[in-house]
């Protein structure tokens, strides 16, 4: 450990004693509250509170007419089932190309690999969508390929990264008994590997389902369409109908990843905070055996399911091939993209990246400490954040625009409040597991609910989440480009109004600019990342 | 005229799997007075400290702080809860703060939201925490330090000084010797045994019976029972031999 001088960097460091202890550090973020707060009134547009209202009461009357539940649960099959096909094939993918991008597989081939799969990373699955959705027209297998295209070379850089980083001592005994280099590999490196891939995988399955439902909010098929369409049509009981649908089928999924990642005894997901864990199992040896034979029966019924999947969907592959003719188009501008406002571009995207973060990274511990006293506040706060990481961000934006005006600001609360669903689980969780004895001591002394849960269990936590936040801030950074359509949001609104039009020479160079800042986000979270970590 | 009482448990009971873990336990704790608890593996010494800190409700009992139940509403209890302090044989430090901010958490029962965010962000009343520092023989210039830097010795020292801080009533502690070599063990009951400003009552668990020398009563627990409770120069060695017999050590 460092001797307590974590935040004291040059520049940094006030000289006295001035220093926010790490349990404040998770709420700091929150901070971005009060000018957000302040600026709201200015933003609002003065109606559409009536609709709000209306909007909630319709919760608790959602619609139960036979034909808008049959077609919410249409919706909701063929979104889970793009998800699903979008999830498998990327994983399967992902693994391969982690494998060939690997350098103590590959050595330097490996960069190049690693390199080039930068680019399909850096690319948002929407804006995938809706190029192929140009491209090849309407089709089922344009919402799996977009889905698979990303997430593939996402996967394929954890693997990569966990396969460099595992020691590779048993790999050169292998390799200096002269066992074959396939044989070698799949000895040495595939069982640690293996719980990490899992763990991964079914963190990626809840995103597959997160981003069907967006994809469908595009047109790309599924409830999301429906819960746009609803949306805008102002039919709040329908929208409903739907939404608290897709809410039981993804905590059915949650639950269903995390119960098998408990019986598979596979690491939390982000390894978020467990000093006093006690998931130790009585019998590893056993376990493991029995972890194997469920995998490969998992993996054997998975296989005619993706396939039965794929036939009740009518995907085809083939479809992708048959590429639509486009219009002439005229020839390209140059002096038209660079009068793009540039500057203005990407510091609205960074802006409404950075408010974005601060404010779900932020406000989830505050809400955890203020609701802390009360189990049913807890409830309460749960369902709110399912709720928010369910919903995709263009509708809440949409909802937002009720009573906002469209812009960086609105379009920053949307992609928060989406993100804040998500952080704000993975925190409730870890502080279950973490610190229980230090906050008991605390309420033993007489300490309430609020301080022990800030002094005993938020000052273990304060790093990983602050890690694990770094890491959202690089996903908002990617998914700026879904609240595009509450207009004026930088790059993102730039980017879907050169879709809509296609001006491939503005897309082009749009693209190009956006990757460029979403690896060099990457980067920057990463060293961040990895600096907290390190202590 | 005695001193006034305490604690006082009645007639409790806690339900164990199989063999109950407390059994018709009645104990009466004075201000001021210091008790050891003794008895063999799993006779329910560290239950009945549960008992006693209020983190465990018995299935069956009355549990009296100076001669009131515990309370109803979460504020009183609180109050209650406060005058009560533990030390853990685990210590339960708080890794990532300071000396000064570990001592200052035994305040939190007293203090209010404002103070316990201020003491993360400047930590707070730094006289009194040197003082207890000093009084625990340790260098006040480890106030700035982070607990994880610390010795052993040292966090066992800051843990008691957090208890100090807290100014308990009564002072529990569960096995606090146990894991210490024999050096740290006599310091530490030393510390535990002294004369604070007020005057505080003491109960505590032990494994060992040779270490009864500055206690004024002792008790001994076994299978859930109590087998005896009188003052320490009422005891003899059958007393101790009985308790202790056919018992794994």
């Amino acid at each position: 450990m460092s001797t307590g001088t974590a935040l004291a960097e040059p520049g940094w460091a006030a000289p006295d004693r001035w220093r926010p202890a790490a349990p404040l550090w998770p709420l700091l973020p929150a901070l971005v509250l009060l000018p957000l707060l302040a600026l709201l009134p200015g933003l609002s547009h003065g109606g559409g509170w009536n609709l709000v209202g209306r909007f909630a009461l319709a919760a608790l009357r959602p619609s139960l007419d036979p034909l808008v539940l049959a077609s919410v649960l249409r919706g909701l099959a063929v979104t889970v089932g793009l998800a699903l096909l979008g999830w498998a094939l990327s994983l399967a993918l992902g693994v391969v190309l982690g494998v060939l991008s690997a350098r103590v597989v590959w050595g330097h081939r490996a960069e190049l690999i690693r390199r080039l799969l930068a680019l399909p990373r850096s690319i948002h699955e929407l804006l995938w969508g809706l190029l192929l959705l140009q491209l090849v027209g309407l089709q089922p297998a344009v919402a799996v390929l977009a889905i698979t295209i990303p997430f593939a070379a996402l996967v394929a850089r954890v693997v990569s990264d966990q396969l460099d980083a595992l020691p590779t001592g048993r790999l050169e005994a292998l390799r200096a008994a002269g066992v074959a280099e396939p044989a070698a590999l799949l000895t040495a490196l595939g069982p640690p590997l293996l719980p990490q891939v899992l763990s991964y995988g079914g963190y990626r399955l809840e995103c597959a389902l997160r981003s069907a439902t967006l994809l469908g909010v595009f047109g790309l098929g599924g409830l999301g369409t429906e819960l746009r369409l609803t949306l805008q049509s102002l039919a709040f009981e329908e929208l409903w109908t739907g939404l608290w649908a897709l809410l039981a089928a993804m905590l059915l999924l949650e639950r269903l990843v995390g119960w098998l990642r408990r019986r598979w005894t596979m690491p939390a997901r982000f390894g978020l905070g467990s000093d006093t864990g006690s998931t130790g199992s009585g019998t590893p040896g056993r376990e493991v055996g029995r972890r194997g034979r469920e995998l490969l029966l998992a993996a054997v019924l998975l296989l005619p399911l993706l396939v039965a999947v794929a036939w009740g969907l009518q995907v085809d592959p083939a479809s992708l091939l048959r590429w639509q003719p486009l219009p002439p188009l005229p020839p390209a501008d140059w002096a038209a993209v660079a009068a793009l406002p540039w500057p203005r571009l990407v510091a609205n995207t960074l802006v409404l990246t950075l408010l974005a973060a601060a404010l779900a990274v932020g406000t989830a511990p505050l809400l955890l400490l203020l609701v802390s006293p009360w189990p049913w506040g807890q409830g309460l706060v749960q369902v709110l954040w399912a709720l928010g990481r369910l919903w995709p961000p263009p509708l809440i934006a949409l909802l937002l625009l009720l009573v906002l005006k469209p812009g960086v600001i609105t379009g920053a609360l949307a992609l928060g409040l989406h993100n804040l669903g998500v952080l704000g689980r993975l925190l409730m969780e870890s502080a279950e597991h973490s610190g229980e004895s230090r906050e008991q001591a605390l309420l033993g002394a007489g300490c309430g609910p609020r301080l022990a849960l800030l002094y005993g269990r938020f000052s273990g936590l304060a790093r990983p989440y602050l890690a694990y936040g770094a890491y959202r801030a690089d996903v908002i950074l990617r998914e700026s480009v879904v609240v595009g359509l509450v207009g004026a949001t930088g790059l993102g609104s730039q980017l879907l109004e050169a879709l809509s039009g296609f001006a491939y020479d503005q897309l082009a160079a749009l693209m190009l600019v956006y990757a460029a800042l979403t690896l060099l986000g990457e980067e920057l979270s990463d060293r961040l990342r990895r600096r907290l970590l390190s202590g | 005229m005695p001193a006034p009482c305490l604690l006082e448990l009645e007639d409790i009971h806690v339900r164990g799997r199989g063999t109950p873990r407390l059994q018709a336990v009645s104990l009466r704790l004075r201000a001021g007075e210091r008790v050891a608890l003794l008895g063999p593996s799993g006779a329910g010494k560290s239950t009945l400290l549960a008992v006693a800190n209020g983190l465990l409700v018995p299935d069956r009992g009355r549990v009296l702080w100076q001669g009131e139940p515990r309370a109803r509403s979460a504020r009183a209890r609180r109050r209650q809860q406060a005058r009560i302090g533990t030390l853990w044989q685990d210590l339960r430090l708080i890794e990532e703060l300071s000396v000064q901010q570990n001592l200052n958490a035994g305040r939190l029962g007293q203090w209010g939201w404002p103070r316990a965010v201020l003491n993360l962000l400047l930590p707070l009343e730094s006289e009194a925490c040197a003082r207890v520092l000093r009084r625990l023989d340790l260098d006040p210039a480890l106030l700035d330090q982070p607990v994880a830097a610390l010795s052993g010795g040292q966090r066992q020292r800051v843990a008691l000084g957090r208890l100090l801080r807290q100014e308990p009533a009564l002072l529990l502690a569960d096995e606090p010797l146990a894991s210490l070599d024999p050096r740290l063990a006599g310091e530490l009951l030393a510390l535990l045994l002294e004369e604070g400003d007020s005057p505080r009552a003491l109960l505590l668990s032990l494994h060992r019976p040779d270490l009864l020398g500055g206690f004024d009563r002792v008790v001994g627990l076994r299978a859930g029972r109590v087998q005896f409770d009188r003052p320490l120069a009422a005891l003899d060695p059958g007393l101790l031999a009985e308790l202790y017999a056919g018992a794994a050590a």
